[in-house]
């Protein structure tokens, strides 16, 4: 019995320090996109010119998209950080990353010479390697937590 | 909250869309909707002329397009060869002056680009930097 009694406490255990670890992850993901958006949001006229740098929209939807995209960052980091919309939120921020990442690439083809704008003017120093490496391990820690949480709701709609 | 990926999705984009207008109608005098260059920072063919000897004229086009033709008195500064042409710019500005940078035409990046530089060229930051709307068609045109 006791040795029963051991074994469940000691998976409790290892249980929530997997959790505590999982929200660390959260929180480290959110910090990033928080501050990649407040740094978006704080200068919308640069990131508006950062997008038009792809040359892939019209220069109106590029100032449509500096105003909203960098609340939308902010709204879903929030999500992760509340447990709040979770999935919904590592959804955009997934679908953001992979389209800024294939733009970034695709530009790179072209031959244009731009920032990401993916952490406004501050990140215009980095590297191409540098901002693909940055943005595919975001997206990575981003699919294992969507991937968690969907087996977290199949468990929980299965009870 | 129990409701699908789709639904939570549609309800983030919906509270990000409250900041974003706010935003958008605040900066509304810093950025065109129409234009990559805000109102503020564009001057017309008109306006520059009338501006006199206190406008250095500055050709944001490659150098052969300078060579082949451009506002008479006008300098040429262009990003592929910023380093060894922006001297000769500098020769002639002095604070109180007006700078006009014009490329070929209404579509063109380059004048955007160069004033953009330019103004960070100096610190503080150069004042009075303007984008000719229309750029050397339009000047083509008024010349005539």
């Amino acid at each position: 019995m006791k040795t029963a009694e051991n074994l469940s406490t000691i998976n409790y255990q290892l249980s929530t320090n997997r959790r505590f670890v999982w929200r660390i992850v959260d929180f480290a993901i959110a910090g990033i996109f928080i501050y990649a958006g407040a740094l978006k949001a704080i200068d919308p006229v640069q990131f508006a010119s950062d997008i038009d740098n792809y040359k892939l929209l019209p220069w109106p939807v590029s100032v449509a998209l500096a105003f909203f995209l960098p609340w939308l960052e902010i709204f879903c980091a929030l999500g992760l950080v509340f447990r709040f919309l979770y999935r919904g939120a590592l959804s955009i921020l997934s679908a953001s990353i992979v389209v800024f990442t294939l733009a970034t690439i695709a530009a790179k083809l072209r031959g244009l010479d731009i920032t990401c704008g993916c952490f406004g003017h501050a990140s215009q120093h980095w590297s191409f390697p540098s901002h693909l490496a940055t943005n595919l391990a975001i997206l990575t820690a981003l699919l294992v937590l969507s991937f968690k949480a969907t087996s977290r709701n199949r468990l929980q709609n299965a009870a | 909250m129990k409701s699908s990926l789709v639904g939570q999705a549609v309800i983030l984009a919906a509270l990000a869309l409250l900041p974003a207008a706010g935003e958008a109608i605040y900066f509304r005098d810093k950025i065109s909707w129409r234009s990559a260059i805000a109102p503020s920072e564009m001057v017309t063919v008109e306006q520059a002329r009338g501006w006199g000897d206190t406008a250095i004229w500055v050709d944001a086009r490659p150098e052969d397009e300078f060579a082949t033709d451009h506002v008479p008195g006008a300098i040429s500064l262009n990003e592929d060869q910023w380093n060894e042409l922006v001297p000769q710019f500098l020769a002639v500005w002095a604070p109180g002056k007006k700078t006009v940078v014009y490329c070929s035409s209404l579509s063109c990046n380059a004048s955007r680009e160069v004033a953009h530089r330019l103004r960070k060229t100096t610190e503080p930051p150069m004042e009075n930097v303007f984008v000719l709307e229309g750029g050397w068609e339009a000047w083509l045109k008024k010349k005539r």
